[in-house]
């Protein structure tokens, strides 16, 4: 226990930091690897499942906008188809002079609305274009259409729909006219269509808060209002385009107004050309609108995606931090048991080795002993007459006696080292014995100032262990401690005993107030032949006699210093000793 | 005491022989040899007062060569010598009926001291058997014809 130098503290602190590299890196691989395993699949089929979702939602809701439009384009035909099959019946099947008696002409307009009020007015026409007979709100009797649009377009094709036009009566209106022929003269029946229930038919669809139908004809004029983009009979922003079959939906980007000024979002269109007129009908809707439903659903199934991504992310770090924690307490462990069994096994390799070595230097020694004693007796018989050299002789004689002993405690601690010397176990109070073993020493220790405590636990189970054998440990490291001790002024050693229960047995520490150890020479400690003592004082073999004894006691010895304060020897005893031991003890010992 | 019958055994031909050579300046009647089976030999064929033994040998032991000299039945008291500091060797020497143990290197005084304690017992036991053949022979007169090779 002796310490002289100075500590070396860097070895201990590089391995330490080399130590905590190795954690850290294991620490961010462990969670690299959960992370890649756990979260990137997870994310990728999140992501994945969540756009094939979206775009399979929100196909079906343009599938449905196309459905939409479709039965609003079926709708309005019918209406038209209706009112001009009617109109195409009234004609074929009543005669000009008929329809011209007002009264006739009265009660075909009312026949014609009795049910559904969509025909404003109703007028027959001759062929030079004058109204011969109407009905309506309005005094159009007499009036000439000869010039006008639809008059011409339909003695042409037989049936006309005009598009939404001023005309007379000075607001949007449109007509279906139908020919017929009397007396081989064309004849013309005209009716009105009530604009306002037409109108409703279109501008009454209501698609959620933003959506809106219309209807443009081939110029892209409007002939309803729509919703929000305009009036009836202006100009749709829209470019004009040929007639086709089926629907087309496009999203139309965000765009501004140049009428209004007023910047459009982007929106979902679908349009389709009626069969007759020739008019357009468009359903539109605010893309944002039409499917905040989708974006919704799929805001929140991102937002749990991602929430759960962070706290599987938390909870990886935290598990695998707790792990490395259990690991790095383990490796400890192992750490230290490894150490102890390098220990061991070191111990055992010098035993075999001091046992062979002591033996071979015995031999010697009993030689060079008897050889001395040969030259004592024949100076006996024949005495050496020059008294220089008889002393010198005597002297020398001294000295290689003194020589031998000290060669031969050097083996004996040797041998010591090497043999299992027998165990005696007895049960005994390990109270008194320490207090016994403290009277022994304290007349020791006392010349040099060094002071004893002892604080000993009360009421301590009786220890079954080889009071002999753990005598020469406890003398072994008091007299270190002494000596750890010689330096300092008011040097004390406490001795400590308790109990443990974790596992069961008895902790004895015995604490001095000396140089301490550095940590560098700690490892070495209970290597055989290490000392820091001076030469001739110590043989370096009383640590590993302890450490090899307390082991084969079934025990554990640890040590703890501070340079410059101290060092505390912890020893376990169990409260029996392994059963190892007692079946060794029955065994003869033939080294 | 003087003029008693020593044999010494061990392998150490050199310490063998300084140790006669001390053992014969303090007037005992010493013979060496170097292995077992010579001290069997020699035993064979003189009364030794004691054997200095040496455990460790060559070939048959200390341990073995002291079962052997039991076995012949003699009374020389056997002091076991050990260079190997053994004293479980040498206590089951002890219990194998071996007088006492020595640790090498020995002092010639402590050696001494040992020899003539062994002699005295084997002095001892030799009275010991001697008033026995006595008070068998008063007993039974034919019996002395026993004691005579035939």
């Amino acid at each position: 226990m002796a310490e002289k130098l100075l500590p070396d503290h860097d070895s201990n602190h590089d391995l330490e930091k080399g130590h905590n590299t190795y954690y850290t890196r294991l620490t961010r691989r462990l969670v690299l690897l959960t992370v890649v395993c756990s979260l990137v699949p997870l994310l990728v089929a999140g992501w994945g499942i969540n756009i094939y979702y979206a775009r399979f939602a929100k196909s079906r809701m343009i599938s449905s906008f196309r459905t939409e439009l479709e039965h609003h384009r079926n709708i309005i035909e019918l209406f038209i188809k209706e009112r001009s099959s009617k109109l195409q019946l009234i004609a074929e099947t009543h005669s000009k002079d008929f329809l011209t008696v007002p009264s006739n002409l009265n009660d075909i307009f009312k026949l014609i609305n009795r049910e559904y009020r969509s025909i404003t007015d109703l007028g027959v026409i001759d062929s030079t274009g004058r109204h011969l007979a109407y009905v309506g709100p309005y005094d159009l009797l007499d009036k000439n259409y000869s010039e006008t649009f639809w008059f011409k377009a339909v003695m042409n094709k037989g049936i006309y729909i005009s598009d939404m036009f001023m005309g007379f009566r000075k607001e949007p209106h449109f007509v279906i006219a139908v020919t017929a022929t009397h007396n081989n003269e064309k004849w013309i029946l005209r009716a009105t269509i009530d604009t306002e229930v037409f109108r409703s038919l279109v501008e009454n669809v209501k698609i959620g808060e933003t959506g809106e139908v219309f209807i443009v004809n081939q110029q892209g004029i409007y002939q309803t209002s729509p919703r929000y983009s305009g009036k009836i009979l202006d100009s749709s922003p829209f470019p004009v385009d040929e007639f086709y079959d089926g629907i087309q939906t496009c999203i139309q980007e965000s765009y501004t107004d140049s009428n209004s000024q007023k910047k459009i979002p982007r929106q979902i269109m679908s349009q389709a050309w009626l069969s007759e007129p020739c008019w357009k009908l468009v359903v539109k809707q605010n893309y944002a609108e039409a499917f905040s439903d989708v974006n919704l659903a799929n805001y929140a199934v991102l937002i749990f995606l991602h929430l759960s991504a962070i706290i599987i992310l938390v909870v990886v770090i935290l598990i695998t931090r707790h792990m490395i924690c259990i690991i790095k307490k383990r490796d400890g462990e192992a750490e230290n048991l490894n150490k102890q069994l390098v220990q061991t096994g070191k111990l055992a390799a010098i035993g075999q080795l001091s046992a062979g070595v002591a033996h071979e230097i015995n031999n010697p020694l009993a030689i060079i002993s008897t050889e001395r004693q040969i030259m004592i007796d024949l100076e006996m018989q024949k005495p050496i007459s020059d008294p220089d050299f008889k002393e010198q002789f005597c002297d020398s004689m001294a000295q290689i006696d003194i020589q031998i002993h000290r060669c031969k405690r050097i083996t004996y601690n040797l041998l010591r080292f090497a043999r299992r010397t027998q165990s005696v176990i007895e049960s005994f109070d390990l109270n008194d014995f320490i207090q016994e073993v403290i009277e022994l020493m304290e007349r020791e220790a006392g010349s040099g100032g060094i002071k004893f405590f002892s604080h000993l636990e009360e009421n301590l189970p009786a220890l079954q262990s080889d009071p002999s054998q753990l005598q020469q440990v406890l003398l072994n490291i008091i007299i270190n401690a002494i000596d750890a001790c010689e330096n300092t002024s008011f040097g004390t050693i406490t001795i400590r005993t308790r109990s443990t229960k974790k596992k069961p047995g008895i902790i004895i520490s015995i604490a001095d107030t000396g140089s301490g150890i550095s940590p560098d020479r700690m490892e070495k400690i209970f290597d055989p032949f290490f000392t820091t003592k001076p030469v001739g004082k110590g043989t370096g073999l009383g640590l590993s006699i302890c450490f090899s004894t307390i082991k084969r006691l079934g025990g554990n010895i640890t040590v703890k210093s501070t340079v410059g304060e101290g060092a505390e020897f912890e020893i376990f005893l169990p409260y029996s000793p392994p059963q190892k031991l007692l079946d060794d003890m029955k065994k003869p010992d033939r080294d | 005491m003087i003029g008693s019958k020593i044999l010494i055994v061990d392998d150490e031909e050199i310490f063998a022989g300084n140790m006669a050579k001390l053992l014969i300046t303090r007037k005992y009647n010493v013979t060496t040899v170097h292995n077992g089976e010579d001290a069997l030999l020699e035993l064979e064929k003189t009364n030794f007062d004691v054997v200095v033994l040496d455990l460790k040998m060559p070939g048959m032991d200390g341990l073995a060569t002291l079962k052997e000299i039991k076995k012949l039945g003699v009374l020389t008291q056997i002091l076991m010598l050990t260079g190997h500091g053994s004293i479980d060797s040498a206590l089951e020497a002890v219990k194998l009926g071996a007088y006492d143990y020595l640790t090498k290197p020995c002092d010639i005084f402590e050696l001494v001291r040992k020899i003539e304690g062994a002699w005295k017992i084997k002095d001892k036991e030799e009275k010991i058997e001697t008033q026995e053949k006595i008070q068998k022979i008063i007993e039974s007169p034919k019996s002395v014809f026993s004691m005579f090779p035939k």
